[in-house]
C-alpha cells in the first residue's frame, strides 16, 4: 500500500513534482503516466528515500517516508529507469551481491532463487560474463532481478518494459500479474500506452508535477466525454503534437 | 586534419572545465561567480604576491646574492626541471589518449565528421596543458618577479622561455608515456588475466628503471660516472650542462635570468627538443586511433558467444581476507572492492604504483643530502612505508568510495549498515598495506640487521596507520567526493580532467594520515631506540588503539553522510 499524500519537490528554484496525491492499493498495478520531465521518477525517487521531499510526504505500507524510511525500504523493491549495474561484475556475481546487501542468507535455496530468475528471464547463460557485455535489455532484466530477490511487497517500477523483447515482456507481464494477485503494490511508470491499458487497475496522469487525471480505464474515459483510446485521453489532457509546426519543419527539409 | 577542428576542440574542452558564465537554468544549482572562479582566482592572487613579494624582497637582500645562487645552481635546475618531466612521465603511463577516447561521452565526438587522429591529438593536449598548468601556475610569477628585479638585459626573455620549456617538458613526458601505455595495451591485449598482472609490473618496472635512470644519467655529474667517453664528447661540442632537456630549460631559462651568455648549442638543443615533442605527440595521436580501430583497448572480456552448456555456479561464499570472518555486509564490500580494483588492470597499477613517485622525492633529498643523510637510509625506508599506506587507503577506501557512483542508489535503497560497507572498503587496503610494509621491512633488515628486532611494530603499525587513513579518507570522500566522477584512469569527466575528491577534502584525505603516520612512526621507534625494543611494542598498544578508533569514528561518519546523500548527487 502507497499512500502519496501532497509531495512536492523542487530542484533550486525549479518545480518538478507539486503536491502529488495518489494511493496504490494491495494487489492494485498503479501506472503513472505523463509527458517527458512530468516528474514520474522525481515521484519514485522520493518514495524510496532517494530524494528528500521538499513538502509533504507518503506512506509506504504504513511506514512514513519522511521518519520510518529504513522500514519503509525494507518493503520495497525498484527497477530504476536507467539500469544501475556495476560493469565488472558478472550478472552473477552482481545477484549475489545485492542479495547480500539486502542480507538473504548465503546458501542453496537463495541461489536456487536467483537461478530460477535468471533463467524465467532468459539471462542465465550470460551470467558468468561481465555486465559490461551486456545488452540494454539484459541490463534491465537483471536490473529486475535485482529488484524481486528479496521478494519485496511494494514494487516500484521505472520503465521497466524498455528495451525488453517480446518475450520478455510478456514474461514480466505474466510475473507481475501473479504478485498482484498475490496481494503486491506495484507502482509502474510506462510511455507505452497499450502496457498501461493492459497492465494496469488505476492510471494517473501527471503533467508539470501535477496529478490531471486518475483513475480505472473506464473513469479516464468518462472524465475525458467522448475521447476513446488513452491515446487520445493522454493526448488531449497534456497536448498532442503541433501539426503546424510539423509541417513547417517538414516543409524546410530539402 | 585541419587546425581549425583542432581549435574547435580544444575551445569546447577548455570552456568545459574553465566555465566562466554559469547556466541560467531553473534547475540548475547557482554558484557565485567568486566559487565558480575559485581557482583562476587563487592563481592570480598568487601570482601577485610572489611577484610583488620577490620585487619587494631582493632589492632589500641585493639581486647579486641571488645572481651568484642562480648562477652556480643551473645544474641543479636541470635536475628539478627533468623531474618535472620524469613526473609527467610516470603519470601518463596509464593515461594514453586512447583511454580518454574510450569514454562513453566521447561516442558523439567520434561520430563527427573529423578525422579520430585530430581528436586524440587534441585529448593528448588537453592531459598536456593539465599535466604542466600546476607548475606553470607556481613557476610563471616566479620568473616574472625576478626578471623585473633582475638587472640582466634580456631577463624578461627567461619568462617566454620557462612557459615554451615547461610546454615541451610536458609533451614529451606525457607522449612518452601515453606511448609506452598504449605498448602496453597492445601487448596485453585480449589477454584478461594476464591483464592484471600486467599493468602492474609494467608500469612498477617502468617507475623504477626509469627513476634509477634519473638518478644515475641525470642526477650524478653529467654521464661522467657511466659513460665517460659521452661526457667527452659533449664538453668537445660544447656543452655544459648536459644535453637533457631540463639541463636545456634551465641553461636557458635561468640564463636569460642572471644574464649568462647564451650558448647557441642549448637554443639548438631547445629547438631540437621542441621538434620531438611535435612529433612525438602526434605520434601519439596517430597510434591512439590505429590503436582504437583494432581495439587493443576493448575491456578484453569478449561475451563468450551463447554458450549451450549449462552455467552451473559454486555456492557463493568469496573469500575477502584470509584467516578473517566478517558479517556478510562488511565481506561483500570487501570483495566487492578488491574484486572492482582487481578487474582493471590500469587502476590496479595505477593504485599500487602511485606512491613510488614518493618515493622519487624522497630518495631525491637523500641523494642531496649526501653522505650526512646516507646513514638515515633504514629509517628513510621505514619512513616510505608510510605515505604507501595512506595512499593505499586514499585509493582503496577514498576514490572507490567516491566510485561507487550509482550503485550508491543499491546500498541506500538496502537495509545496509552503511558503516559496514564503509568499513569493508577500510579493511580492503589493509592486505595491500601489509605487503608493502613487510617489504620494506625486508629491506630493512638487510640495510640494518640491527633494526630486525623493530620489524613487526613497523609492519603493525604500518597496517594501523592504514586503517586509520582509510576511515579519514572516506570520510573526506563522502563530504567532499564528485559521484559523478567517471572511474577511468583519466578520471575524465566530460573533457575536464577532475579529481574524484574535491577541494579541501582531499587534503584532508592525504595530509592528516601522513602527519599521523610520521609522527606515530617516529615515536614508536623512537622509544625503542632510546629506551629499549620493549618500549616500542609498549608503545604500540596506544598507537594501534589510537589508529583503530580513529578509523571506526571517521567510517562511521561517512556512513551517516553517505546515508544522507541525496540521489541527484550521484544518479
Ligand atoms: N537532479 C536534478 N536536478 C535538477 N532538475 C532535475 C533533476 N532531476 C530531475 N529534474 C527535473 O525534474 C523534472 C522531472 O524529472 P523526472 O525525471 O521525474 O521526469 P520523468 O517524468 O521521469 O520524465 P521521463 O519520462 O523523461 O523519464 C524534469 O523537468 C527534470 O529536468
Ligand atoms: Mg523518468
Amino acid at each position: 500500500m502507497i499512500e502519496v499524500l501532497g509531495l512536492k519537490k523542487m530542484f533550486n528554484e525549479f518545480i518538478a513534482v507539486d503536491n502529488l496525491s495518489f494511493q496504490v492499493n494491495p494487489g492494485e498495478i498503479y501506472g503513472l503516466l505523463g509527458p517527458n520531465g512530468s516528474g514520474k521518477s522525481t515521484t519514485m525517487r522520493m518514495l524510496l528515500g532517494l530524494l528528500k521531499p521538499t513538502e509533504g510526504t507518503a506512506k509506504v505500507m504504513g511506514f512514513d517516508i519522511r521518519d520510518e524510511i529504513v522500514e519503509a525500504k525494507r518493503m520495497m523493491g525498484y527497477v530504476p529507469e536507467e539500469p544501475v549495474l556495476p560493469q565488472r561484475l558478472t550478472g552473477w556475481e552482481y545477484a549475489n551481491y545485492v542479495s547480500d546487501i539486502w542480507r538473504i542468507p548465503r546458501g542453496p535455496e537463495r541461489e536456487e532463487e536467483l537461478d530460477e530468475l535468471l533463467t524465467l528471464l532468459d539471462i542465465k547463460d550470460a551470467s558468468d560474463d561481465l555486465i559490461e557485455t551486456y545488452s540494454k535489455g539484459m541490463s534491465r532484466k537483471t536490473s529486475l532481478v535485482a529488484a524481486l530477490i528479496h521478494q519485496p511487497k511494494v514494487l516500484i517500477l521505472d520503465e521497466v518494459q524498455a528495451g525488453i523483447d517480446p518475450r520478455g515482456a510478456a514474461t514480466v507481464k505474466e510475473i507481475l500479474n501473479g504478485l498482484r494477485a498475490k496481494g503486491a503494490t506495484i507502482l509502474m511508470s510506462t510511455h507505452v500506452l497499450e502496457i498501461a491499458e493492459q497492465l494496469c487497475d488505476r492510471i494517473g496522469i501527471i503533467n508539470e508535477g501535477r496529478m490531471v487525471a486518475e483513475g480505472s480505464m473506464a473513469d479516464l474515459r468518462l472524465q475525458a466525454k467522448g475521447e476513446k483510446s488513452l491515446e487520445e485521453i493522454f493526448l488531449s489532457l497534456t497536448g498532442g503534437p503541433d501539426m503546424q509546426k510539423i509541417a513547417e519543419y517538414l516543409g524546410d527539409v530539402k | 586534419m585541419t587546425l581549425n577542428d583542432l581549435w574547435v576542440l580544444l575551445r569546447q574542452d577548455l570552456a568545459q572545465s574553465f566555465r566562466v558564465s554559469g547556466a541560467k537554468g531553473k534547475r540548475t544549482e547557482q554558484r557565485s561567480t567568486l566559487r565558480r572562479l575559485f581557482l583562476p582566482i587563487g592563481a592570480v592572487l598568487f601570482a601577485v604576491v610572489i611577484i610583488l613579494g620577490l620585487a619587494w624582497v631582493v632589492p632589500r637582500i641585493g639581486w647579486e646574492i641571488l645572481d651568484t645562487l642562480l648562477t652556480e645552481n643551473i645544474g641543479t635546475g636541470s635536475s628539478l626541471f627533468n623531474i618535472l618531466l620524469l613526473f609527467s612521465f610516470i603519470g601518463s603511463i596509464m593515461i594514453s589518449a586512447t583511454t580518454v577516447g574510450n569514454s562513453s561521452r566521447m561516442e558523439y565526438l567520434m561520430t563527427m565528421p573529423l578525422s579520430l587522429r585530430t581528436l586524440f591529438l587534441e585529448k593528448t593536449i588537453i592531459v598536456i596543458l593539465y599535466s604542466s598548468a600546476f607548475f606553470l601556475v607556481i613557476g610563471t610569477p616566479i620568473f616574472i618577479g625576478l626578471s623585473i628585479v633582475s638587472n640582466a638585459p634580456l631577463a624578461f626573455l627567461s619568462i617566454p622561455t620557462f612557459l615554451g620549456m615547461m610546454v615541451v617538458l610536458s609533451t614529451l613526458g606525457v607522449s612518452i608515456g601515453g606511448l609506452l601505455g598504449l605498448l602496453f595495451s597492445r601487448i596485453l591485449a585480449g589477454r584478461r588475466r594476464l591483464k592484471q598482472a600486467g599493468w602492474f609490473i609494467g608500469t612498477s618496472l617502468t617507475v623504477l628503471v626509469s627513476a634509477l635512470y634519473y638518478y644515475f644519467i641525470f642526477l650524478s655529474d653529467g654521464f661522467g660516472d657511466i659513460l665517460p667517453w659521452l661526457g667527452d664528447i659533449l664538453a668537445a661540442l660544447g656543452f655544459t650542462s648536459g644535453i637533457s632537456p631540463g639541463a636545456a630549460t634551465s641553461a636557458l631559462s635561468l640564463g636569460f635570468l642572471v644574464g649568462e651568455p647564451i650558448i647557441i648549442n642549448d637554443v639548438f638543443l631547445a629547438f631540437l627538443y621542441g621538434a620531438l615533442a611535435i612529433v612525438l605527440v602526434n605520434l601519439n595521436a596517430y597510434v591512439s586511433e590505429t590503436a582504437h580501430y583494432s581495439g587493443w583497448l576493448a575491456s578484453g572480456s569478449k561475451r563468450t558467444s551463447k554458450t549451450k552448456t549449462p552455467v552451473v555456479h559454486d555456492i557463493w561464499d568469496p573469500q575477502t581476507i584470509p584467516g578473517f570472518k566478517f558479517n556478510t555486509a562488511v565481506s561483500v564490500s570487501v570483495w566487492y572492492n578488491i574484486t572492482n580494483i582487481r578487474r582493471e588492470g590500469r587502476v590496479l597499477a595505477q593504485y599500487l604504483i602511485g606512491p613510488l613517485r614518493f618515493i622519487v622525492i624522497i630518495i631525491f633529498g637523500m641523494f642531496a643530502g649526501g653522505d650526512l643523510l646516507m646513514g638515515f637510509t633504514p629509517f628513510i625506508v621505514i619512513a616510505i612505508t608510510v605515505p604507501f599506506v595512506v595512499s593505499y587507503a586514499v585509493s582503496f577506501a577514498g576514490y572507490e568510495l567516491v566510485y561507487e557512483g550509482k550503485n550508491l542508489m543499491n546500498l541506500q535503497l538496502a537495509p545496509l549498515s552503511m558503516y559496514d560497507y564503509v568499513i569493508g572498503k577500510v579493511y580492503s587496503s589493509a592486505p595491500f598495506a601489509l605487503v608493502v610494509s613487510v617489504g620494506t621491512s625486508v629491506l630493512v633488515s638487510v640495510l640494518a640487521p640491527s633494526l630486525l628486532v623493530y620489524v613487526p611494530a613497523v609492519i603493525l603499525s604500518a597496517v594501523f596507520i592504514n586503517q586509520a587513513a582509510g576511515g579519514i579518507a572516506a570520510n573526506a570522500a563522502a563530504m567532499g567526493g564528485d559521484f559523478k566522477a567517471e572511474r577511468i584512469v583519466t578520471r575524465q569527466r566530460g573533457a575536464s580532467v577532475q579529481m574524484p575528491i574535491r577541494g579541501w577534502s582531499i587534503l584532508r584525505a592525504q595530509l592528516f594520515p601522513n602527519m599521523l603516520g610520521f609522527a606515530g612512526l617516529t615515536a614508536v621507534l623512537g622509544l625503542g631506540q632510546l629506551l629499549g625494543p620493549l618500549f616500542t611494542y609498549l608503545a604500540l598498544v596506544p598507537f594501534g588503539l589510537i589508529c583503530l578508533s580513529l578509523s571506526r569514528r571517521y567510517a562511521r561518519s561517512a556512513g551517516i553522510k553517505l546515508t544522507e546523500k541525496e540521489a541527484s548527487d550521484y544518479l
